[in-house]
């Protein structure tokens, strides 16, 4: 609560960056600091409703999401988690430098921060690519085009090491069918893990392998329908391209938030009178980190859990 | 100002309505009072006055929380029960199969009996429908049954009554669905037993053929919906037609004779007539040969033209009508017709050779 | 006594320095951060839209004069009524209170200079017009079709109407709520003037804070929904569909999530308004403040936790509607309180008749009709045949307009001295209001009936025997389109015509009446020190009841 008993006296001392509407900086820091709390609470509401599709569809069909998660690179998702963590310790460091007025340290951390973040977005880059090329995102006509079996491996973007996705093709995990493509759909052949669930079910008809939704969503007359499990497959990869893609949108204005910190940073704009901008941009910052930490597992991690249990 | 009380739960429901507006009353009686009463006994006499200070009390803030807490609660176990006795779905109802779809109801009796926005069931027996859709949302809205469930693609949903009272009631959809989604509608038809036995086994009062296809036209089938809605419908014009040159989509012309106007249910997106979209549905599978002759005689009443033409030959559809209780059991033949032009090979369909006068077949059900 | 006669004859002259002749040019209005400009600029717009909304309405009964589906073709009528509600709800209704009187006056109640964040206000204003400008673009190009409720599949795999670019206005117009919102919040924190405690504060502004609550953490879940409808219509596939293994039902979870909170922004702001009103024109402190105050909180938070009493008969378990229901007869406790208050603070007050309390009275017994009616909807055994018929769109148009657009109106006028300065014609003034509230009962309460008798809803045609009740309804539709027309004429008349407000016309206690009419843009000379408490009316509130005696008797004379 603030209490500000001076009645307006345009003469005293304006400290820099202190609004019209405020009595005192510590009016404006309070305010700013809830503004910026509130905001972050409806973002997590935001990204509340995707976790909610997710939470729904997981346990509707968690076979497939665990088919799904098994060809995401849990390599690449956890050099972003660290890259992401390594940048909010490097803006952590940042606002410190700011209320300690230190200019050149913080320009140092902000553009470290940035580099982090671009990092990210560059894993994020070959990530989507490297679905592009398997066939793996689910809107027809936005995955790469083959006809007449090429071999998994893409040949207009090639990766100077393996990933996941392919190391698998080449083993045959995807299916040992060659790439076909021509309308760029989405494909999924790759059925293996229902056979191997009905045959467990078979050896143990106590136990529960498939849920209810499982047990029609996959069949056809009694058979595995491979159509119908693609579908399932295609809902997690949906899902993974709305929340990862968002989160990556979250963190493109980051880095411009990030763009326009370190311009004003450079001119000496912050300092121990003045730094509440750089501890909210950290607090932005800080928030979309912790949307990938949650995400990261639940996307990234479900299949090793499943398939390896 | 109340529908019919046509089911076992509609006299509930009524008594929950009324229970509450009792007690809309009984609590709209003291703020009203307080407003008007008040409202004249304290009204300003001095500008500016200043009443004396009155103090919360918090003896009367919890009384007047308590008490329509209590009542609210009343009101949730009243509804409660009368809802759980209402959905819980009885072992021994009577199936009926029921999908909507844009912008009919398609129902099926376990027999086989099927209809088109109507609902016969007989009285005192406690009826159990299974209902999905094959596109959008709808909702079975029975008023007099005090009863209604929405259907929802991908799933099954269950509604069940038991009606008491012999009589034709609305069904309306309930959820909005698009274009026709006040049109989606029609009937439900009780009856007493003896009279609903008879309707299953195809007894239907003697009506002319005109009549019959009127009936068809305007009710049963749902056609009236797209083809009578005036200047701005979605279907052909059909008043005056028969004997004439129609435009089709395409440029050609055709004869609208009574093949042309069979081959228009059986198969409508063949020839479209210029100006309007192909979405006529097939009601290939729904109308027995005896309905399409009904409806041809209808069609060509609205040229003028009342006579009919019924002739001999055995019905071929007798070995169909073991897939439904509905037996068909006048004769079905057409008038000798011209040849259709420009279209061979229609699978279903009755090609007409030139002068043969094939008896029609009727091979779907 | 001559300085004294001068004063009382200067009194209630125009100051000659005040936010509205701060500056002339369109950029002192458009880059404005004065919190009274925006909320001007937001008066202008929500009437724009209430006045097509209103247009779509005339439509609609227009079209139900007769059963059969004559004046529109179904297509037509389709879009009519969902554009009603789409313009009504989101571009009238949910800014209405907040971004018009929250705006202007929430600053001047607590004593603070402007809001906290006034360039996110100025946002706010921008992005509420951008929305407004697509969702506008999108109706003349064809519209939309799907009920302002967007269900799918009908929504995402079926219409053929401009679904995503309306949706779009939509989302981009809820960040324009969520910033409102917030900024209500940091302010009501923050920018207190001293002495001006949590319990001093009025109880419009308790309301609008109960209201931001809902708006900043509802809203980004009806956001996020919209959002993937879209997707889902652009990129054919998605979540919804259940071809795919998708859940239609997914999508009326979420969107009730936010649109059950929402249809509480859609009428705290006016309990707000209302306790200002009955307790002002009652003169008397308002019964059980604390009562009032709190219960506008339980109502935001309670009012998270019932969205699925929309959807009894979606095909959801019996167990959770049970659940639903219970909770939904428990947050309609807290407004029982809030209209018991309200008439205990009649008692024994010195009660005027202005125009403002005709509103406020107005409001207590339509809400009242509203409010039970909901109860009837929230007992499961009774909403089954209620639901989706005329009963519920009677139901919520009590609530709604007999609540929210009325006491907005009512504020409109109550303040409508402090923020032009000017004072309407009261004549006319209770004409209007009077011709609202009979035009607003003729028009819906025939629709009760109509529901009950199994009337449904969103039907172009119907069945004849319902016809007479749907022509009352018209009949009192005319009635309450001229009601509502009437204070467009002689308000604006009054900015031209009227007599000087001066600063406090009825010598009330409240914050905003301790400066000047129209207030200058700093809303007041000095930072005011609070020293009495809420709707004090005795000596302690300092009011200098005398010379307005004086006043008054020189003016008679």
């Amino acid at each position: 609560m603030a209490t500000h008993a001076e009645t307006l006296d345009h003469e005293h001392y304006h400290p820099p960056g202190l609004q019209h509407q405020f009595e005192d900086m510590k009016q404006q820091e309070e305010s700013v600091s809830i503004g910026m709390w509130l905001f972050l609470a409806q973002e997590i509401m935001f990204f509340g409703g995707l976790f909610t599709v997710y939470l729904v569809f997981r346990s509707r069909f968690p076979m497939a999401f665990a088919a799904g998660s098994n060809h995401l690179d849990a390599f690449w998702g956890g050099l972003n988690t660290l890259v992401l963590i390594v940048s909010s310790l490097t803006m952590a460091l940042t606002v410190y430098y700011a209320q300690k007025g230190n200019r050149n340290m913080q320009v140092i951390l902000i553009v470290l921060t940035m580099f982090f973040g671009a990092v990210f977005l560059g894993v994020k880059a070959i990530e989507y690519t490297d679905k592009y090329n398997s066939g793996l995102v689910p809107v027809t006509g936005l995955n790469k085009r083959a006809v007449g079996g090429e071999a998994h491996a893409s040949t207009n973007f090639v990766l100077p090491f393996e990933t996941r996705a392919s190391a698998t093709a080449a083993e045959g995990g995807h299916g040992d069918a060659p790439y076909v493509n021509p309308k760029g759909d989405f494909v999924w052949t790759d059925t293996s893990l229902i056979s191997n669930a009905l045959k467990e079910q078979a050896a143990d008809p106590e136990g529960s392998y498939l849920t209810t939704a499982e047990r029609y969503g996959y069949f056809s007359n009694g058979n595995i329908d491979a159509n119908k499990f693609r579908d399932k497959v295609r809902i997690f990869f949906w899902i993974y391209f709305v929340m990862t893609g968002l989160h990556a949108l979250h963190m493109v204005v980051g880095l411009g938030l990030m763009a326009w910190l370190g311009w004003k940073a450079w001119l000496g704009t912050y300092g121990p009178d003045y730094y509440m901008p750089v501890e909210m941009s950290g607090l932005y910052w800080h928030f979309v980190d912790i949307v990938w930490i949650f995400l990261f597992p639940l996307l990234y991690l479900l299949g090793r859990h499943f398939i390896h249990a | 100002m109340f529908p019919d009380q046509a089911s076992t739960f509609a006299w509930h429901v009524d008594a929950l309505y009324f229970y509450l507006i009792l007690v809309s009353v009984v609590f709209s009686i003291p703020i009203v009072a307080a407003i008007v009463f008040f409202g004249l006994r304290y009204r300003e006499k001095e500008k500016y006055a200043t009443p004396e200070e009155m103090h919360g009390s918090i003896m009367l803030e919890t009384t007047w929380s308590i008490i329509p807490f209590i009542v609210s609660m009343t009101i949730f176990l009243g509804g409660a029960i009368v809802y759980y006795n209402q959905f819980r779905m009885p072992d021994d109802g009577m199936d009926v199969y029921v999908v909507g779809k844009q912008w009919m109801w398609k129902i099926q009796h376990a027999t086989g009996q099927r209809e088109i926005n109507e609902l016969h069931v007989p009285v005192g027996r406690r009826v159990k429908l299974t209902m999905t859709t094959e596109d959008v949302l709808h909702d079975f809205f029975v008023p007099a049954f005090r009863t209604k469930m929405d259907v929802v693609p991908g799933r099954y949903t269950y509604l069940w009554f038991e009606a008491t009272k012999p009589g034709k009631y609305h069904l309306f959809c309930a959820e909005y669905c698009g274009l026709n989604h006040s049109g989606m509608g029609g009937y439900i038809y009780v009856m007493e037993q003896r009279d609903f036995d008879n309707w299953l086994s195809g007894n239907v009062s003697g009506q002319t053929p005109v009549e019959q296809g009127k009936d068809l036209f305007e009710n049963k089938l749902g056609c009236a919906s797209c083809h009578a809605g005036g200047p701005q419908q979605r279907g052909a014009k059909l008043e005056g037609i028969y004997g004439h040159e129609v435009k089709l989509v395409g440029g050609q012309t055709v004869l609208a004779d009574d093949a042309y106007i069979r081959e228009s249910i059986l198969n409508p997106s063949a020839q479209i007539v210029e100006g309007f979209q192909p979405i006529m549905p097939t009601f290939k599978g729904q109308v027995t040969e005896e309905q399409l002759v009904s409806l041809v005689a209808y069609i060509k009443s609205l040229s003028g033209i009342t006579a009919t033409t019924t002739g001999g030959g055995t019905g071929s559809t007798a070995a169909n009508s073991a897939a439904s209780g509905n037996t068909i059991d006048s004769a079905n033949t057409m008038a000798p017709r011209k040849a259709e032009r420009g279209r061979t090979g229609q699978e279903g369909s009755n090609p007409n050779t030139p002068g043969t006068g094939t008896e029609p077949t009727n091979s779907n059900r | 006594m001559q300085n004294v006669d001068a004063l009382d004859a200067a009194y209630n002259d125009r100051p000659t320095k005040n936010y509205l002749n701060n500056g002339y040019t369109l950029k002192s209005w458009l880059l404005t951060k004065d919190h009274k400009r925006i909320a001007i600029m937001y008066l202008v717009s929500v009437s724009v839209f209430f006045l097509m909304g209103g247009l779509y309405a005339a439509t609609i009964r227009l079209e139900l004069l007769t059963p059969a589906s004559d004046l529109l073709e179904s297509g037509t009528y389709n879009k009519v009524f969902t554009q009603h509600g789409i313009l009504m709800i989101f571009f009238f209704l949910i800014p209405s209170i907040p971004a018009v009187l929250g705006n202007f006056l929430l600053p001047i109640m607590i004593g603070a200079k402007d809001l906290a964040l006034p360039r996110i206000n100025l946002l706010s204003l921008y992005l509420y017009w951008v929305g407004g400008a697509l969702t506008l673009w999108a109706l003349t190009q064809g519209g939309v079709d799907t009920g302002w409720t967007f269900y799918t599949p009908y929504s995402t795999s079926f219409s053929n109407t401009f679904v995503m670019a309306v949706g779009l206005g939509i989302f981009i117009n809820g960040f324009s709520s969520i910033l409102t919102g917030l900024n209500f919040i940091v302010t009501v924190h923050t920018m207190r003037a001293p002495g001006m405690t949590w319990f001093r504060l009025p109880l419009f502004v308790w309301a609008q804070y109960a209201t931001s609550l809902i708006m900043v953490l509802g809203t980004p879940v009806v956001a996020i929904t919209i959002l993937l409808v879209a997707i889902e219509r652009v990129a054919r596939v998605g979540i919804f569909d259940p071809s795919i293994g998708g859940d239609p039902i997914l999508f009326q979870h979420l969107f009730w999530f936010y649109s059950h909170p929402a249809v509480y922004i859609m009428v705290l702001p006016g309990m707000g308004v209302v306790s200002e009103l009955i307790s002002n024109f009652s003169r008397k402190k308002i019964f059980g403040y604390e009562f009032i105050a709190f219960s506008s909180i339980a109502i935001a938070v309670f009012g998270f936790l019932v969205w699925g009493h929309h959807m009894f008969v979606s095909g959801q378990s019996i167990y959770a509607g049970l659940v639903f229901s219970f909770l939904t007869m428990v947050v309609a406790i807290p407004s029982a309180i809030k209209m018991f208050n309200w008439s205990a603070t009649l008692y024994k007050g010195s009660i005027s008749f202005d125009t403002p309390m005709l509103y406020g009275l107005g409001f207590m017994g339509l809400f009242l009709i509203g409010g039970l009616t909901g109860l009837f909807l929230g007992s499961m055994g009774l909403v089954v045949h209620l639901t989706d018929t005329y009963f519920v769109v009677a139901h919520f148009h009590y609530v709604m307009v007999g609540g929210q657009v009325i006491a907005y109106l009512g504020g409109i006028h109550y303040w409508w001295p402090k923020i032009t300065g000017k004072m309407y014609s009261e004549f006319w003034g209770k004409v209007s209001a009077m011709l609202i509230f009979v035009g607003f009962n003729l028009t819906f309460f025939p629709q009760f009936i109509l529901g009950y008798l199994g009337m449904p809803r969103r039907y172009a045609s119907y069945p004849a025997e319902m016809q007479v009740l749907n022509i009352f309804s018209t009949a009192g539709a005319s009635v309450l389109g001229i009601g509502l027309l009437m204070p467009v004429i002689y308000l604006a008349h009054s900015l031209f015509y009227g007599k000087n407000a001066g600063p406090n016309p009825w010598m009330l206690p409240g914050l905003e009446w301790r400066t000047a009419s129209p207030p200058p843009t700093e809303n007041f000379e000095t930072t005011p020190v609070v020293t009495w408490e809420a709707y004090e009316f005795g000596e302690e509130s300092g009011l200098d009841l005398e010379g307005a005696r004086r006043r008054e008797s020189v003016t008679t004379v």
